[in-house]
């Protein structure tokens, strides 16, 4: 694939993409690590936690934190190429608009890839160390919460590379889009009701890793209503469809 | 003798006129068709209140070196953007080789718009990899299209550590990748020292000599005027001239005469048919001549008024003043 060559000759000499995902490498493992430190009732939480099949949501849940470092790093990504006017370049050498949006869309489906990839390793690595169960069923029982996170992420950053193509500058577009995602829609979502909302696509998004022991604490106060798993991934499989074709729409649209 | 001389000019006149006809003659019983490269039909393009181009109707000729002359904001990089589909056009269109723009032929065409765009922080040689990628081109032309512009030994420096006159030459090297039958370059030279100014430009007629088109857009009017073989003018969006060099830049000279009798020169020069404008300046007078005619009509008219010129000097107005008086009369 012509496109995905062009990226990783554009991406792989870059140290802000390395630094980006070193931070995200570093940070997962010190959470896993500490993790196990905390104590609860005089109880070590770590063996309990690492238990497989359950340990697979704890880690989608835990690294969907970071879905906002791999959205700040589309951005950075998308309006680079703004910055050095590449973007017209890549057009006036013969690409369309239409490729260069799927170029980045491309390197959306690879970020997420090494993401989810790396969740497989630490999930493997902590839970055969430390975990109980080692049974192929307890190993693969719940493997299935990977795949949700990776439809997570892409949304996320999908999202995140609307925001770089529509708005072109670096900082206005990360405080846009970080503004939006954890200031904006939560606002929205308090004056919708529940039924609305959860359609609305960073809750979509939000759903696919659902809190670990979310259960319980739904018993305990009024539940707020989710969509349930196929029903996320399918709203996210259609939101990342729409932001994609907007940033194609936009570049349409626009001079460059 | 006065009448005779017009006479004699007339039948010279006559000839010429013959003697184009006949070529002409020549030239359809032959006709060796001329493709155009660029043709563009009222192209149009508004921001907000601005007209940055206005109507503009170009037609570019293979193998034309083909100048976009005009002051900075005269729409000269909004039109070559429209072209390389960059920029949308408010209306009108614009073909190249005949058809509409599309992959196969920007892949025929090199094209360089307002500054070099490369990635800062990679290489020379990784920034021509993804353009060789782009372009669909082998990846050894890469090492021969930077030993051209003279990059070979910093190939491996990165982008951001260049100096302007080497981004330049980047730029230019990025363009040759493809081999390109036309070659789009938007102020070549700006940024260069004159060792570089002369570089690019020797460049430019090298790849020009291959039969290559080049399409250049410039503010020097010495550049285009050194360079091109036509030129189109532009003033505000608006095509203001059009044509051969030779013709809309350097038609009307200046000549400078002088001779002992003043007063004889100016009612001879009073009679001549191919004086366009005369003016005595001090002890020399400054004549301006209709299109076509020389310094050797003058003498000879002269010589035949039994006046002796002292001084016949050939001063060529300065090209700021051509392009006045271009955009002058057109307005």
């Amino acid at each position: 694939m012509n496109l995905i060559r062009v990226e990783l000759h554009k991406m792989l000499p870059y140290r802000t993409v390395w630094a980006i995902l070193a931070i995200f490498v570093v940070l997962m493992l010190l959470i896993l690590y500490a993790g196990s430190e905390i104590t609860i009732n005089g109880q070590e939480l770590g063996e309990q936690m690492y238990d497989l099949p359950k340990f697979w949501q704890i880690l989608a849940y835990i690294a969907s934190f970071f879905n906002m470092l791999f959205g700040v790093l589309l951005i950075v990504l998308v309006t680079d190429e703004y910055t050095f006017r590449t973007l017209r370049q890549q057009v006036i050498d013969g690409m369309s608009r239409a490729e260069l949006v799927l170029a980045k869309f491309y390197v959306v489906l690879g970020l997420g890839a090494f993401a989810t990839v790396f969740l497989l390793v630490l999930g493997l690595y902590f839970g055969l160390l430390h975990g109980q169960n080692h049974s192929a069923n307890a190993v693969f029982g719940q493997i299935d919460h990977l795949s949700y996170y990776y439809v997570q992420t892409v949304g996320y950053m999908t999202l995140a590379m609307l925001f770089g193509f529509l708005i072109r500058k670096s900082g206005l577009a990360i405080v846009a889009f970080i503004a939006y995602t954890i200031v904006v829609e939560p606002i929205i979502h308090f004056r919708l009701p529940d039924s609305v909302d959860k359609f609305m696509p960073v809750k979509a998004l939000k759903s696919l890793t659902p809190m670990p022991g979310q259960e319980v604490l739904d018993q305990l106060t009024t539940p707020s209503e989710a969509l349930p798993l196929p029903w996320a991934v399918l709203i996210s499989l259609v939101y990342i469809g729409l932001f994609w074709f907007l940033s194609y729409f936009t570049l349409k649209l626009r001079d460059l | 003798m006065q009448i005779t001389l017009s006479a004699c000019q007339e039948n010279n006149s006559f000839i010429l006129y013959f003697v184009a006809g006949f070529s002409n003659l020549l030239y359809n019983k032959h006709p060796k068709p001329v493709a155009v490269i660029l043709q563009t039909e009222q192209l149009n393009k508004r921001y907000g209140g601005i007209q940055a181009v206005d109507r503009l109707s170009l037609q570019v000729e293979q193998g034309s070196i083909y100048g976009l002359l005009g002051p900075n904001g005269s729409g000269k990089t909004t039109t070559l953007g429209m072209v390389l589909d960059v920029i949308r056009p408010t209306s009108g269109s614009f073909a190249w080789f005949g058809q509409p723009v599309s992959r196969t032929t920007k892949h025929r065409i090199g094209a360089l718009l307002e500054t070099p765009n490369f990635y800062p922080y990679l290489t020379a040689r990784r920034n021509l990899e993804i353009a060789a990628e782009i372009k669909g081109v082998d990846h050894k032309r890469i090492a021969q299209v930077l030993h051209l512009v003279g990059l070979s030994q910093r190939s491996h420096t990165t982008f951001k550590g260049f100096s302007l006159g080497m981004k330049q030459r980047l730029a230019l090297a990025a363009t040759l990748l493809n081999d390109p039958e036309v070659l789009v370059l938007d102020e070549p030279t700006n940024g260069l020292d004159p060792e570089g100014i002369a570089e690019v430009r020797e460049l430019i007629l090298q790849i020009a000599a291959q039969g290559k088109t080049i399409i250049l857009a410039s503010h020097l009017l010495d550049e285009v005027e050194k360079v091109c073989t036509h030129v189109a003018v532009l003033q505000k969006g608006m095509l203001r001239a059009e044509g051969r060099v030779d013709t809309i830049l350097s038609a009307k000279d200046q000549f400078i005469i002088s001779a002992r009798n003043l007063p004889q020169v100016l009612e001879v020069l009073k009679q001549l048919p191919f004086v366009a404008a005369y003016q005595p300046e001090g002890e020399a007078v400054n004549l301006t001549l209709n299109e076509g005619y020389g310094s050797a009509d003058v003498n000879k008219a002269m010589f035949e008024a039994g006046v002796v010129l002292q001084q016949l000097t050939l001063r060529r107005k300065s090209l700021e003043a051509q392009f006045l008086e271009i955009i002058k009369s057109q307005a």
